[in-house]
């Protein structure tokens, strides 16, 4: 078993390896940089932030609630903390601190510090180049190959946005508003007119 | 003394236990993994979101504990299913991988089973001896039919009577009907290919539950399609909702949990077994079980494993092995030839509700009303035709409000066809126990040797055909492919490893699933099975349990054990 101590020391090495290679990030917003331990949290705040910006341009809130409203950051959040290996988090926190340094390259400010507009449009630039697909050379085969999806320009990025979309997707907020979900349905009607009120069913399965 | 241990509670430990307390016996079930409450050790209840991590395992737990089973379909909401590799090694050529995909709880994979029920058809049991590959069934479909209708009246199998020869029907419930995409494509497959039919896939899953389900406190599908957590309506057949109940309430059932079994005691002046030996696997603590009869259903390389660690001066090869055929002829289906399209011209005007726990199934038509094109025997297809989800497109470019739309949009309907291939019995795909490697409760690991054979290979390459061509028929586009077979293992029908037969010098078993070698010994997982047709197989060891523990019972109350 992992004790705190260990976990600790080993996030603490990580995020040395981030700061060697995150130059995309505000000097002081790295300096802010130490976790609090107390809150459980494995972002600093300044990634929070940038992760939260992320977040909320990918899946603004519309007439329906968005990342935000469904606490996507905050999920992320305990994502890296509970679920990703050390491996997935380094190159998480890459991604996002790429993202910001585009922002940088072409806006001159950091994401964070950008209109709601600048955001999009950065963010729908960088989207697009790294989705773009690539030849796959990850040797998957069989089902694996089949579930894992297109080879992408930026796999990181790719990671990073189905986490984002998966946390909004799954949240009650979405479920309730953008898909519909019924947990116990009751029972199989195999045909349904679809009318203009008809939204994709949810949930955590494939279909 | 009982009167029967079984050794094994999933799926055929589960119907033995039952039939053998229905039949007035005092009966032990040993099994090696924890306890588990129907209900209350399931993690159904769950929301979306309030799975852990989005539903994934992990990664560390997985690069650290399942190995093998991460290959497989866990997941957060059932990740307490499936064993732990590490602390549950078993050992693989580096040329030849198998997966091994276990589940050591009360109800074993019972609890995690796809629930697809078809019966083996009249073809299937005379394969062996009409094309020469293993050896012939010493019984025939007549002798199983009735137990087949037994376990499935029970049980509670949906499906339809399709009147198919090689696909017999069944005692069935209401089928789950087929959606608008799956009946455009039933209509287009079955008119191009008159041979073929699609059919609404048989589960058990109780579409409409009777009176006898609900004595026992189940009820009907709530088209949740969570099964895989277990299901607090008993809506599907598992030992922990179904059979073993039916076994407790007779007043003859004692269970016993956390005992691995080590091995098997034989008493060679008697030529009989006398009892089990196990070892708690908490505290490691040795213990001895003494019954009249012993019902081994440990999983096909589970009971292997036990037979071949029971041996003894009598039994130098092991338990029942005079054979040498203990551990031999290991057989999985061909899986994971997955063929995937999108229908343009799907009925964009409907939709369905609910989440039907099953889909299609396209039985076998090669060697049947079509030639296979160099390969013996055959391959059914399992799928489903319905609208992409909120996924679709999700890998596309595009964020915002549009991204938001994208997804609540129905998408068009698209189609996954899945086929399973027949594996012939070879001798050369064997378990056998490690000469040096012991467990943590010092029991010789296994050693699994298995790899697909030319026919398998011809067989996939027609597999994938037939799926990309009737996915155009129906005016489907083809999508994604599979390029060959997942690997052997991942079908998760293991079998064979103590095949029936009629001659004691080539086969472990009788046509009562008895051991040739020791008359009061019965095993009827899948390690019984002489051929594994290409019909997902625990129906059949569940009928083969029910008709083995009737004439177990019978003998023994005639004095002829």
């Amino acid at each position: 078993m992992t004790g705190m101590a260990d976990m600790d020391r080993r996030m603490m090495l990580e995020r040395m390896a981030w700061l060697l290679g995150a130059a995309a990030l505000p000097g002081e917003a790295l300096a802010k940089a130490a976790p609090r331990r107390a809150a459980r949290r494995f972002l600093t705040p300044a990634r929070l932030a940038l992760l939260s910006a992320v977040a909320d341009t990918m899946i603004p809130k519309t007439e329906t609630p968005g990342a935000l409203d469904a606490k996507v950051p905050a999920k992320f959040d305990a994502l890296l903390l509970n679920w990703a290996s050390p491996q997935r988090r380094i190159e998480l926190v890459g991604t996002l601190a790429k993202i910001n340094q585009a922002a940088l390259a072409s806006e001159k400010l950091g994401f964070v510090a950008l209109s709601p507009a600048k955001r999009n449009a950065v963010l729908t630039a960088y989207d697009a180049a790294a989705l773009k697909p690539v030849p796959d050379t990850r040797g998957l085969k069989g089902m694996a190959a089949m579930m894992a999806g297109p080879s992408v320009a930026d796999a990181s990025y790719a990671k990073l946005r189905e986490l984002i979309i998966s946390l909004f997707f799954y949240s009650e907020e979405a479920l309730t508003s953008v898909l519909t979900f019924e947990h116990t349905p009751g029972g199989w009607t195999p045909s349904v007119k679809v009318t203009p009120q008809t939204r994709n069913t949810g949930g955590l399965g494939m279909f | 003394m009982f009167d029967a241990i079984v050794v094994g509670s999933g799926m055929s430990g589960g119907m033995s236990a039952k039939e053998l307390c229905e039949a007035g016996l005092k009966v032990l079930v040993i099994e090696r993994g924890r306890k588990m409450v129907h209900g209350e050790s399931y993690t159904d209840s769950l929301q979306p979101w309030e799975v852990p991590n989005a539903g994934m395992v992990p990664e560390l737990d997985l690069a650290r504990h399942y190995k093998h089973q991460g290959t497989s379909f866990i997941n957060a909401a059932t990740q307490q299913y499936w064993v732990k590799d590490d602390e549950n090694p078993y050992i693989v050529p580096a040329d030849k991988p198998f997966e091994w995909i276990r589940g050591y709880h009360l109800g074993g994979r019972s609890i995690m089973w796809g629930r697809q029920s078809y019966r083996l058809s009249a073809q299937d049991f005379e394969a062996n001896a009409k094309d020469g590959h293993g050896v012939d069934w010493p019984i025939r479909y007549e002798d199983l039919a009735p137990w087949y209708s037994k376990v499935e009246t029970f049980i509670g199998v949906a499906g339809d009577r399709d009147g198919l020869p090689q696909l017999p029907d069944g005692e069935f419930l209401p089928a789950f009907g087929l959606n608008d995409g799956e009946l455009m494509f039933k209509a287009a497959v079955e008119a191009k290919f008159p041979g073929r039919k699609v059919i609404s896939g048989r589960t058990a899953n109780l579409s409409k539950a009777a009176p006898h389900h609900e004595e026992l406190g189940r009820s009907s599908c709530q088209a949740r399609s969570i099964c895989d957590r277990g299901c607090s309506y008993g809506a599907y057949h598992s030992s922990l909702s179904s059979s073993l109940p039916a076994a407790e309430r007779t007043g003859n059932l004692t269970i016993v949990t956390d005992a691995i079994v080590h091995s098997l005691i034989h008493d060679p002046k008697t030529g009989k077994v006398t009892g089990v030996r196990t070892i708690d696997q908490n505290t490691k603590v040795g213990k001895t079980w003494e019954a009249k009869i012993v019902f081994l259903n440990a999983s096909t390389i589970g009971t292997a494993q036990i037979l071949l660690n029971s041996k003894s001066e009598a039994m130098p090869r092991g338990l029942a092995n005079g054979s040498d055929q203990v551990g031999r002829n290991l057989m999985d289906h061909l899986f994971a030839l997955s063929t995937a399209g999108i229908f343009p011209n799907g009925p964009q005007d409907s939709f369905y509700h609910g989440r039907r726990p099953t889909g299609i199934y396209i039985p076998r038509f090669r060697n049947v009303t079509e030639e296979g094109d160099g390969f013996v025997r055959g391959y059914g297809y399992q799928g489903g035709v319905s609208r992409m989800g909120w996924r679709s497109g999700m890998g596309q470019p595009g964020i915002g409000a549009q991204l938001k739309e994208r997804a609540a949009k129905l998408g068009p309907w698209f189609s996954f066809i899945s086929g399973f291939g027949e594996m012939l019995p070879n001798p050369e795909n064997r378990v056998t126990l490690s000469a040096t490697q012991k467990d943590q409760w010092g029991i010789p690991v296994v050693e699994i040797n298995c790899t697909h054979g030319p026919n398998e290979a011809k067989m996939v390459k027609q597999i994938l055909a037939d799926g990309k061509a009737m996915i155009e028929a129906a005016g489907g586009i083809v999508v994604s492919q599979a390029e060959g077979p997942g690997t052997p293992g991942l079908g998760i029908h293991e079998m064979g490893t103590a095949r029936m037969g009629r001659d004691p010098k080539t086969s472990v078993l009788n046509q009562f699933n008895q051991a040739h070698d020791v008359p009061n010994l019965f095993i009827t997982d899948g390690a019984a099975m002489a051929s594994n047709g290409c019909q997902n197989p625990s129906l059949t060891y569940m009928a083969l349990s029910a008709r083995a523990a009737h004439f177990a019972s019978g003998f023994l109350k005639e004095g002829k054990l």
